[in-house]
């Protein structure tokens, strides 16, 4: 049952989270994520609604000495056509491209995408690999707030972050990665299109003298959240790339997943998936790498 | 060239060339509508004084009913009427009569309707309905064919104790002797699932109880003369007494092909309500409560030669009933046909049954049994193919009937084009080439393996006579500006049947398809039909169309001829004139000699009404009879990529061959060709209705995955033109086909290309990725 009884369009971020703590308030951006849960009966409007829409100031893609900033409100698809993103950060574009359809991503947020912390959000992964920090923005003493976080510590659960009822996610941040960097995304499902993955697999790191380093690997789909595969990093740290260290990596990512059965695919197969896409990422990196030698 | 006067200047009479339309692109007239927006759909529809109505679903699977508490719904402002299975009298309808509307005593399954609400609102209906108290006592429930048929098995419905709904059996020959002769004898067993239609409109229906006790059902339904029938002992009235209108349909697909209960539930609560009430389903809704296809478990035996001959075929095909029978468990009459007259087969025998069971219940859908049959058969042709050490091609001309044979049930191939349809679909997708080099590199290493592979068919194309009656009425009419009207039994649900008949009409009296009306969507006003279903709607609706356009023709050429000296046989009607059949030359215009006819001392309107009946015969009591005017059968050929590591199958190209008899709308005939091919490739790899303890895991088209634009192949389409000789208009019905060959030859390219058999579709990414680690150890590992 709908029982909105406020709604509200605040103008800036301070308007919105003045709003917020007023409590009893449910956010809604680009709605796609929450009108099919609302739908289903799966989650319930709070009093009052906020639509965030209108908070100009939470939009755009942009550099400051090396530090990239996106706006919470920036859609998919202004991910997809930032050239900008498209020449630094590939990897972020390449996730917009695997993203649901032209529709969806019109109006899907990056906040949007983040803060539903579904274990399968797409954006989530590349933004791993980039140790990026989300900008969390409250009303603290009539005024307005700041922290900012690790994005690998924002997600608890399911469905689950560490923002709490009063805050706002305003924007990420990301430093401009170090030379050489190279990251890809790969994602499965039966069908290319409108797919919510069965598994999603984000892999960076940098040649250095033959050997690998700053190895991040980031699983969707997984894990009761997004993952950060820490153990299967270690294994690659600092090693050449060869077929012992591709098997062993195999090996250690089909261990550190931690994956369910659901309607979507079993856990074995999410395990099975884990391991195919690292060796094609491992593949992947080994080519690009080579190229640019 | 003959001229007449006409003021001072002297006018050549226009001379129009011989023009056909049958077999061109003609778009349907419904089209722009569509495509801009301005359709009003049944969904679409407000009536003044409507209410709207909601169902409360149980969500037990077996359960008796302790009480129902609608207390607090009835004094919810808004609430016009609350309506349980205490409230009415007990009204049992269904092909069997084992459904009822609300029920009452016990649920048997996740859809059964336990109350209903008529409120001002969408939203106040929902609210009251979430306001209703049931308390249940649960019952032990049995979700498997196999487990309901023991001794024992909790018991669906009282008055079937053993848990048997329908059965069938037909044999032709003796099969234990043939198995004997048998050079080659092999056995496997198959199983098919539930999917669903995914029609874009969902279950909607607009039910209007008058004062007089007369019923108005704006409907989805794709037969509504029988729905008249059907639903009057839902509701308890006579089916004369009701007029069914059908508005635009959003698809149907086979899902409207019997009356559910949300359409009594529906007028039940407009006559407590005495208003027109209005229910339809959400998508979630619509996913749990439409009819699926028929699931069923398969055991097959089939016997061949050394040379290549086939000596039998034996089938036990095993139905999960569901709760309920629809027409589900009766596509076996469907199903059959295949199994027992595809390819010359001597000796036959297929034995089906249904079991009640606490699951949902399946009802038509596009392919009507056969989809199911063609998985086994298509699918067991090319493992005996290769265990006499044929090719798929050879091995199935080898089989195939040639034209005028007869099947054991009786199925008459008089104009079989089955070899043709094979040989061109060999040739045009180079076939054996790339079978043979696909099968040999199956052993080299490499991520992506390539296969070709292709299945056949049989359906019926001239209608099935599964009623006393399979015929359509047809009433033609001209206006005094050659304007014509064709009211017609057939029901337009998007397939395109009205710019078929247009077309008809047009090609017999000359004037443009915008000059015709069609009117379809009142049983008040059309003709008997027996519904959109057994690609029968171009066969027997065009050829009733065909009867009465012939005979307004010939009424118009014979009162053309009295004041012409031209014979009526030497005259033809072309772009809105009489003319000479052998020069073009116009005699007179056409909307003059209309309106010459009305204003004459003996005035005429042209005016007729025909009925046609397929030359069809209903089975005997053996299942023997020409079920169908004619047969039509088609070859597919699937390409496919399969990634090893991932599982994931691509289809590359469908190609597509089928015997249509004659083309009539090309843009039609690619259209269905093309949408059945695209139902037939989610049935192979990807749509599965996941059923676990009798719930729905998948009601949204997030985990439902029908396929989109980007996995659909590139298809080439061959059409064989037999010019049938069992339909006046020299085509077939053509829909079905399409729906039902293409999912097993894509699991013969798969075979091709990886060497894994698949026993049960859909062949997702994880099935196969599972079968091709089991068979190997896994690379990854
Ligand atoms: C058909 C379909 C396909 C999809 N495909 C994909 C896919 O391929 N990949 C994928 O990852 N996802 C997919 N999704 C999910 C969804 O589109 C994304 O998660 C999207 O990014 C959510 O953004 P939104 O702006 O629509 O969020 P909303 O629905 O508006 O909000 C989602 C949640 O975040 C909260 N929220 C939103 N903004 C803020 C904020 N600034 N601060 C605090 N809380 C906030 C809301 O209160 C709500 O709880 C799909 C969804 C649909 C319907």
């Amino acid at each position: 049952m709908i029982n909105i009884e406020n709604y509200h369009r605040p103008s800036s971020i301070s308007e919105a989270v003045q709003l917020l703590q007023q409590g009893e308030a449910t956010i809604v951006a680009g709605g796609t994520d929450l009108t099919p849960q609302i739908e289903a009966g799966a989650r319930q409007f709070e009093s009052t609604l906020i639509n965030i829409q209108r908070v100009e100031e939470m939009r755009g893609i942009s550099v400051t000495s090396g530090r990239y900033r996106i706006g919470g409100l920036t859609t998919v698809t202004d991910i997809l056509e930032s050239t900008t993103l498209a020449a630094d950060i590939p990897v972020l574009v390449e996730a917009a491209d695997h993203f649901a359809s032209p529709q969806i991503r019109n109006a899907a947020t990056l906040a949007g995408n983040l803060c539903n912390a579904s274990p399968a959000g797409d954006m989530c992964i590349p933004l791993l690999l980039l140790d990026a920090q989300v900008e969390l923005v409250s009303w603290i003493d009539e005024s307005v707030s700041t922290r900012r976080l690790a994005l690998c510590d924002f997600f608890i659960g399911p469905g689950k972050t560490v923002l709490q009822k009063n805050e706002l996610l305003t924007a990420v941040e990301f430093k401009q990665p170090v030379a050489g960097f190279s990251a890809s995304f790969q994602k499965s499902g039966p069908r290319p299109a409108l797919e919510i993955s069965t598994v999603a697999m984000g892999f960076a790191g940098v040649l250095e003298a033959g050997v690998l380093r700053g190895v991040r690997i980031a699983i969707g789909a997984v894990a009761p959240t997004p993952l950060r595969a820490t153990a299967t990093e270690l294994v690659l740290e600092g090693r050449s790339l060869n077929e012992s260290a591709i098997a062993q990596a195999v090996e250690a990512v089909q261990e550190e997943v931690k994956p369910i059965d659901d309607v979507r695919a079993s856990a074995w197969y999410r395990t099975h998936l884990s391991g195919v896409y690292i060796r094609r990422a491992l593949a992947l990196f080994q080519g690009v790498t080579a190229h640019a030698a | 060239m003959s001229s007449i006067k006409m003021g001072k200047a002297i006018q050549t009479s226009p001379v129009f060339e011989k023009k056909t339309i049958i077999g061109q692109r003609v778009t349907k007239p419904d089209a722009p509508d569509k495509a801009s927006g301005r359709t009003v759909y049944i969904n679409d529809m407000v009536l003044p004084r409507m209410l709207f109505g909601k169902i409360l679903h149980c969500d037990r699977v077996h359960a008796k009913i302790i009480s129902i508490d609608t207390s607090a719904a009835k004094a919810l402002a808004g609430v016009h009427a609350v309506l349980t299975g205490y409230d009415i009298p007990e009204l049992k309808f269904g092909p069997t009569r084992d459904n009822r509307t609300l029920k009452a005593g016990k649920v048997r399954c996740i859809r059964d309707e336990v109350a209903a609400v008529a409120a001002e609102s969408e939203q106040i209906a929902a609210e009251a309905i979430g306001l209703i108290k049931v308390e249940y006592e649960d019952l032990p429930p049995v979700f498997s064919p196999t487990e309901a048929l023991k001794q024992g098995a909790p018991v669906v419905h009282e008055d079937h104790p053993d848990n048997r709904s329908l059965s069938y059996e037909f044999s032709h020959g003796d099969v234990a002797a043939a198995e004997v002769n048998s050079d080659i004898v092999i056995e496997h067993e198959f199983e098919v699932p539930y999917v669903t239609h995914c029609c874009m409109g969902p279950g909607c229906v607009i039910a209007d109880f008058e004062t007089n006790g007369k019923l108005t059902m704006y409907s989805q339904t794709q037969y509504p003369y029988n729905y008249k029938m059907d639903l009057a002992p839902a509701v308890g009235i006579h089916p004369g007494d009701i007029r069914v209108i059908q508005p635009p349909v959003g698809g149907a697909f086979g899902s409207k092909l019997d009356v559910y209960p949300f359409e009594p539930i529906c007028a039940l609560l407009s006559k407590a309500v005495g208003r027109p009430v209005k229910l339809t389903f959400s998508r979630e809704e619509e996913f749990i409560n439409s009819p699926t296809r028929q699931p069923a478990e398969f055991k097959i035996r089939s016997g061949v030669n050394k040379d290549g001959t086939l000596t039998f075929r034996s089938v036990d095909c095993l139905m999960n009933n569901g709760a309920y029978t629809s027409w589900g468990p009766t596509t076996p009459v469907i199903q059959m046909r295949t199994f027992t007259g595809h390819f010359r087969v001597p000796v036959v025998e297929y034995k089906g049954l249904a079991a009640y069971t606490n699951s949902v219940y399946a009802g038509s859908f596009r392919g009507y049994g056969n989809v199911q049959a063609t998985f086994v058969t298509a699918s067991v042709m090319d493992m005996l193919a290769e265990a006499v050490g044929m090719d798929p091609i050879a091995f199935r001309l080898k089989n195939a009937q040639k034209p005028g044979e007869v099947t054991p049930q009786g199925s008459k191939l008089d104009d079989c084009k089955l070899r043709e349809c094979i040989e061109i679909a060999a040739e045009k997708t180079d076939f054996l080439k790339k079978y043979k080099l696909y099968a040999q590199d199956r052993v080299n290493a490499g991520r992506i393996k390539h296969g070709i592979g292709i299945a056949t068919s049989i359906h019926n194309a001239g209608g099935a006579k599964i009623h006393k009656s399979d015929g359509c009425g047809s009433i033609l009419k001209l206006d005094d500006y050659a304007r014509a009207t064709l009211i017609t039994g057939a029901s337009e649900i998007g397939q395109g049947i009205d710019a078929v008949l247009s077309q008809i009409v047009m090609e017999e009296l000359g004037i443009p398809m915008s000059d015709i009306t069609i009117v379809n969507n009142d049983t008040a006003l059309g003709p008997w039909d027996v519904g959109v279903h057994a690609s029968r709607t171009t066969f027997v609706t065009g050829n009733s169309a065909l009867r009465a356009a012939k005979a307004a023709r010939k009424q118009i050429l014979r009162a053309a001829a009295r004041q012409s000296n031209v014979s009526a046989e030497q005259m033809d009607l072309r772009e809105g004139h009489v003319v000479q059949a052998d020069n073009g030359v116009s005699i007179i215009k056409l909307d003059k000699l209309l309106r010459q006819m009305h204003f004459a001392e003996e005035p005429e309107l042209v005016m007729v009404s025909e009925y046609y009946e397929p030359d069809s015969e209903l089975e005997d009591k053996n299942h023997v009879g020409n079920l169908s005017a004619t047969w039509a059968h088609g070859a597919y050929v699937a390409e496919v990529e399969v990634d090893t590591e991932t599982g994931e199958v691509k289809v590359v190209k469908m190609t597509a061959v089928q015997d249509v008899g004659r083309v009539i709308n090309r843009l039609g005939i690619e259209g269905q060709m093309e949408g059945g091919i695209s139902v037939s490739l989610g049935y192979a790899l990807s749509e599965q209705l996941q059923i676990k303890d009798g719930k729905v895991l998948n009601p949204n088209f997030r985990d439902y995955k029908v396929p989109t634009a980007p996995e659909t192949p590139e298809i080439e389409l061959h059409f064989v033109e037999s010019d049938c000789k069992a339909s006046p208009l020299g085509c077939k019905g053509i829909a079905e086909l399409p729906a039902i060959i293409p999912a097993p030859a894509i699991a013969n390219a798969v075979y091709n290309a990886i060497g894994v058999r698949f026993f049960a579709p859909p062949l997702t990414p994880e099935k196969v990725a599972r079968a091709l680690h089991d068979q190997v150890p896994d690379n990854t590992q």
